[in-house]
């Protein structure tokens, strides 16, 4: 530094007399530079105390939080019942509050530290939980029916209303019925349990309504209509026939049946050894079916072609042939789960 | 301004948020993106893979993953759970049938350990259908009211008209931004 002072003194040593300051110039500028590279290094210090300073202060709540809620957690069983639920959701409460805690800090926390900090919310939701049913059993979630509703005094509209005002009632007790019952309860539109029947549904009764089929044998169903949706469940050769539906048709775990649908979306579930006359204007898909088979879509009654018009379902597109099988994700190679049914064995004409 | 306020800002700014939409098949969850973002949905084939879709709503940048419900592909979900912001979860209201599977699947994402922290919104789909069990009535069979580990809202909706799809979006940027963002 000194001698490159001295260099600046010699090589304006002439001028000296006219500028005088030049040196104390430089001085005072080399001076300014020094301090600002120290004022620079103090703020990077400052912030890495400050980073420093929340870490620490970040670790301090972390853990007492975790030691308050271990205690409050442990003092759950001596509480009274009713005051339970009350005192488990403060408690998720405060965990979900920490939970905000780490997400905001997760900005300046390293990488250990919120893994840890993570680590130790998992635990003490996982704790809260625990606790939770062990001294809260959870109620079981089922459907019920009135109980009063073959009791006396019952005008038939009156039952009807409560058959509609769906009972949603927690229910311990009633636990037994399956997951069919509901649709036995409670869609408007359906056929359920039938066998060996010809079961017919007209426009003004379906069109724009969901539709349930579940457990039929042996039955012919037909639907004079445009209903938006139907849901179509365990059929055992069966024949369905529908007019066309803008939404979607699902069905699940039918055997040796054959369909006949025009439709928006198609999903065949767990189906085997049935036959699909269709008309698809997105694409049909199958899964867990096998030896299913298609050709398009051929029934033909009275208000049909008003039927198209009103839903609005493109007569033009129809990907009857296009099915796309999600066991069977191999390109190139065509899934042995399904086959289009060549024309001649096609049937042309129903016979109902 | 501390170091924190600084990085939120930058944060702030970006303002982009990871959904992740998820559901039984046949719930409506394709139809519900594409009507959300505008486009035709007639033509919405079964959802074989995922869609994904950026789109831009009240100044957020919204990254919306539509998955394929399918039994096949539902043990593909848990691919999608890093770094989501919210969870939307699609109900066929009028399946009446699979409730209790739809119950289950739900429950079961609820305790991933990636998805903690994450926004839950069911939507309550397929109201147009006249035969359609109402949010509170969802409400019940999916045993929302057992959720403690997460923000939730169940809305009532249809894909098909677009009603209330406005409403539940707003609730879950909402919901992202008080949690992630300081609202100014």
């Amino acid at each position: 530094m000194a001698d490159w002072k001295g260099t600046i003194d010699v090589s304006h040593g002439m001028s000296d007399d006219h500028k005088p300051g030049v040196a104390e110039r430089l001085q005072r500028r080399e001076e300014e530079r020094l301090a600002t590279v120290r004022r620079r290094r103090e703020e990077q210090d400052g912030l890495d105390d400050k980073v420093q300073e929340s870490l620490q202060s970040f670790l301090e709540i972390l853990k007492f939080e975790r030691l308050s809620l271990e205690k409050s957690l442990a003092e759950s069983s001596t509480l009274e019942r009713s005051k339970l639920i009350d005192h488990f959701d403060s408690l998720s409460l405060r965990v979900q509050k920490l939970q905000r805690n780490v997400s905001e800090s997760a900005l300046f926390l390293p990488p250990y530290e919120l893994k840890t900090a993570q680590n130790v919310i998992v635990l003490l939701q996982s704790k809260i939980q625990e606790t939770r049913d062990q001294l809260l059993p959870k109620k079981k979630f089922t459907f019920s029916k009135k109980q009063n509703k073959n009791g006396s005094g019952f005008d038939s509209k009156h039952t009807k209303d409560v058959e509609k005002n769906l009972d949603l009632a927690i229910s311990k007790s009633a636990s037994t019925k399956s997951d069919d019952d509901l649709v036995v309860e409670f869609a408007a539109c359906k056929f359920v349990d039938r066998t060996s029947e010809t079961l017919q549904k007209n426009a003004n009764e379906i069109n724009q309504k969901d539709i349930a089929l579940v457990n039929l044998s042996n039955c012919t169903v037909l639907l004079y209509g445009a209903p938006s949706a139907i849901h179509i469940n365990k059929l055992n050769r069966c024949t369905i026939f529908c007019g066309p539906v803008p939404g979607s048709i699902f069905i699940r775990e039918c055997i040796e049946c054959t369909f006949v649908l025009a439709c928006q979306q198609l999903r065949i579930h767990s189906t085997t050894n049935s036959e699909f006359y269709i008309h698809v204007t997105s694409k049909a898909i199958i899964e867990d079916c096998n030896k299913v088979k298609f050709a398009p879509y051929n029934w033909k009654y009275e208000t049909l072609e008003e039927d198209y018009t009103a839903t609005g379902l493109s007569k033009q597109r129809n990907n009857w042939d296009k099915v796309d099988d999600f066991n069977w994700l191999a390109t190139g190679v065509h899934s042995p789960n399904w086959s289009v049914i060549p024309s001649p064995d096609r049937v042309t004409s129903w016979k109902i | 301004m501390g170091l924190l306020t600084i990085l939120k800002k930058m944060k702030q700014k970006e303002k982009e948020v990871r959904i992740l939409m998820l559901g039984l098949d046949n719930a409506g969850k394709t139809t519900i993106l594409k009507k959300f973002n505008g486009e035709d949905i007639d033509t919405i084939s079964p959802t074989l893979g995922f869609n994904i879709k950026t789109l831009e709503h009240r100044g957020f940048k919204l990254n919306i993953w539509d998955v394929g419900g399918q039994k096949s592909l539902r043990s593909y979900w848990r691919n999608y759970f890093e770094s989501t912001d919210a969870l939307i979860w699609v109900v066929d209201s009028a399946d009446r049938m699979r409730l209790s599977d739809c119950k289950k699947e739900l429950h079961a994402l609820l305790v991933e350990e990636r998805l903690a922290g994450a926004t839950l919104l069911v939507f309550a789909n397929k109201q147009d259908l006249p035969g359609s069990l109402t949010a509170p009535e969802i409400r019940e069979a999916l045993d929302l009211n057992s959720i403690k580990t997460h923000h939730w809202l169940i809305q009532d909706c249809s894909a098909v008209t677009g009603e209330n799809l406005l409403n539940g979006m707003d609730w879950v940027v909402n919901d992202i931004a008080s949690r992630i963002f300081t609202m100014d």
